[in-house]
């Protein structure tokens, strides 16, 4: 267990090493400059010399990539070229807005996914099963973006029950009211995020719960005097939720590195957001740092995720032996 | 002696994706006592299995009851509630499936899945008496190191081991009806014996229902034999009528085709043809395209179940040496 662990961290860390590499490559490869735009005409040519050389963007691309990584080691993400600020301060100031984006999610996606999916796998065939299925595809085939839209449409612009973006009413509030109104600015950006999350595990769930349900060890569950609840909750649901935690597993960790368009369409401050500025921006130190951020989340959540499904399935022996 | 179970003319088919019924088992009649093992014999899709599922009403989603009564303990299983029959299955009924391989639930410890037998109906027995029990019944089955296989899942355990766990499950609480649908079918035959010879030690006060192809198994452990094809009890009576002197043609060809010690080289007796689909039943006699007595009246009226001898009923349209209608 612990050798198996091990292993699986270092091929993270090298996981995450690639993929850093690759980031840092590809967004100097971006067909612009960041110098044209951080520097400004009004500027001397002094000055615009001394700003590249801080940067230290003057330098061959291999020396700065050598630079990258031992600041890397020290935990040193270097600082934003557009708020002129550490890259680690900033992501951390962000990723809590995303975590709790995620949580929200992940809330709506296993409170309300699981039990229709095994709703849906009950009732299989009949109109509660297809009214489930016909949604789980829109949910699935929906383009995200139009989804924010509809939502910001209808529930911010006609019955205005909602507000438009932001994570808060400025000026902040404190206490209950604070708390109220984040929650307020939470709903839209979830329900948005969460659709093709949720369809999927509701399709998972249901499928998962289909096969489960015809194996011939839930027939000896009902001989020994099961009811269908007790059939369904002891003995179907976790070999059912095996395929669906997988999904989901690896959904989140993609998440964690933000849900760009999302929080962009509902200026939520989070990863996402920040990704996106920063691409306008050309800020090569904030793009490498959300998207370490992005790999280490998706090698934990892999971690994560296949812990949990050996726990839930004892035939998976860690370790491989 | 009352009976533990009674088939009254039970008749049950499949549903089509049309909504059209096709029968399968037609009038079957029969009782098993307790402290008795009754037989039920045949070939593949003659209904045996769907015989020992009714019992139980665990019969796939498309099958239909279309008649008669299953009679537990004298009550009416058909007309009961579904928790009138959670209460009965696993405590006073219980069956042994054919494939140990898949009748255990892959994710949950072997102690949990037996022990659960005794949670379901007995709620008041505390976690250590439950798992002492199950010790025990592992021991009784012939599981070595029982305190620590409790703990292990289905699949650290081999095909015959896993057909003790489930003998082991099934008679936990002591059932006054134990059904086994051909509980060595997917086992070795060095384990096949050994889990006879289990069941034959196991067998006890109640009564005990073996499905199987197999008539040497039924030889060994059964008192009375219902002999089925194409789901009707063509013939049933006492082990010792049946087997001593088979009437119907289908039991007589069944019997003329096992291989003895005596039978020499030439080939074994086979029964020409195959047993019909519920799709192509005719109006008559279900064997009657695989029997060489076959008439014309065979093909188109069903026989009637005739009484010969004491403990011996068949049914079929040939004259039998004292045989008088049961119907009559």
């Amino acid at each position: 267990m612990s050798r198996y662990l091990i292993r699986r961290i270092l091929r993270g860390l090298l996981t995450i090493f690639i993929s850093v590499s690759l980031t840092f490559f590809i967004v100097r490869a971006m067909p612009s400059d960041p110098v044209s735009l951080m520097v400004s005409p009004q500027m001397t040519p002094e000055a615009q010399q001394a700003m590249i050389e801080a940067y230290g963007l003057d330098q061959p691309l291999l020396v700065q990539y050598g630079k990258f990584l031992v600041q890397l080691f020290q935990g040193n993400l270097g600082t934003s070229f557009s708020k002129h600020i550490p890259v680690t301060e900033y992501l951390l100031q962000r990723l809590p807005w995303t975590l709790m984006l995620l949580g929200a999610v992940i809330v709506l996606v296993l409170g309300i996914g699981i039990p229709v999916g095994v709703f849906a796998a009950r009732h299989r065939g009949k109109w509660g099963d297809r009214v489930v299925s016909v949604m789980v595809t829109l949910g699935i085939s929906v383009f995200i973006p139009f989804i924010s839209f509809l939502l910001l449409y209808l529930f911010a612009f006609r019955f205005k029950v909602m507000p438009t973006g932001g994570a808060y009413t400025p000026p902040k509030g404190e206490g209950l009211s604070y708390v109220l109104d984040v929650a307020k600015h939470l709903v839209l950006p979830t329900v948005a995020l969460a659709v093709t999350n949720l369809a999927n595990a509701v399709m998972y769930t249901r499928n998962g719960m289909i096969d489960v349900l015809h194996e011939d060890y839930i027939r000896t569950a009902y001989s020994k005097g099961n009811n269908e609840k007790q059939v369904i909750l002891h003995h179907a649901l976790k070999n059912a939720m095996i395929p669906t935690v997988t999904v989901i597993g690896l959904q989140i960790g993609v998440m964690v590195g933000g849900a760009v368009v999302t929080e962009t369409v509902f200026s939520w401050p989070g990863v996402g957001r920040l990704i996106y500025d920063a691409v306008n921006a050309l800020d090569y130190p904030v793009l490498q740092g959300a998207f370490l951020l992005l790999a280490v989340a998706v090698v934990v959540m892999n971690l994560i995720t296949d812990l949990v499904v050996a726990w839930l399935d004892p035939r998976i022996k860690l370790g491989g032996k | 002696m009352a009976a533990v179970v009674e088939f009254k003319n039970y008749s049950m088919g499949f549903k089509d994706d049309d909504g059209q019924v096709f029968n399968l088992l037609d009038q079957v009649s029969f009782q098993v006592v307790p402290g008795k093992a009754l037989g039920i014999v045949g070939e593949s899709g003659c209904g045996k299995s769907m015989t020992s599922l009714s019992m139980m009403r665990l019969l796939p989603s498309a099958a239909v009851v279309q008649g008669g009564e299953i009679l537990f303990e004298g009550k009416n299983l058909l007309a009961m509630s579904d928790e009138e029959m959670s209460k009965i299955r696993g405590e006073k009924a219980s069956i042994i499936f054919q494939e140990p391989m898949t009748a255990l639930n892959p994710v949950l410890t072997i102690g949990k899945q037996i022990g659960e037998a005794i949670q379901l109906h007995h709620p008041e027995v505390s976690r250590e008496e439950i798992q002492k029990r199950v010790i025990q019944a592992l021991e009784e089955v012939g599981i070595p190191n029982p305190e620590t296989r409790i703990h292990q899942y289905p699949h650290e355990f081999s095909g015959g081991m896993r057909q003790r766990v489930m003998i082991a499950m099934a008679m936990i609480n002591h059932p006054a009806l134990l059904i086994a649908d051909e509980p060595t079918t997917a086992l070795d035959v060095t384990v096949q014996a050994q889990i006879l010879d289990l069941m034959k030690r196991l067998k006890g006060t109640g009564g005990l229902v073996m499905v199987t192809h197999n008539l040497g198994v039924v030889a060994e452990i059964c008192e009375e034999v219902v002999v089925m094809y194409a789901g009707r009890a063509v013939e049933r009576g006492t082990l010792k009528e049946v087997f001593d002197h088979p009437l119907h043609p289908y039991t007589k060809g069944l019997m003329a085709s096992i291989p003895t010690m005596s039978s020499g080289k030439e080939p074994l007796h086979t029964i020409p043809g195959t047993v019909p689909t519920v799709y192509d039943f005719g109006p008559g006699c279900r064997f009657a395209d695989r029997c060489e007595h076959c008439t014309q009246r065979c093909r188109q009226q069903s026989p009637p179940e005739k009484q010969v001898g004491e403990e011996h009923l068949v049914q079929c349209w040939l004259s039998f040496e004292g045989e008088e209608n049961a119907d009559a």
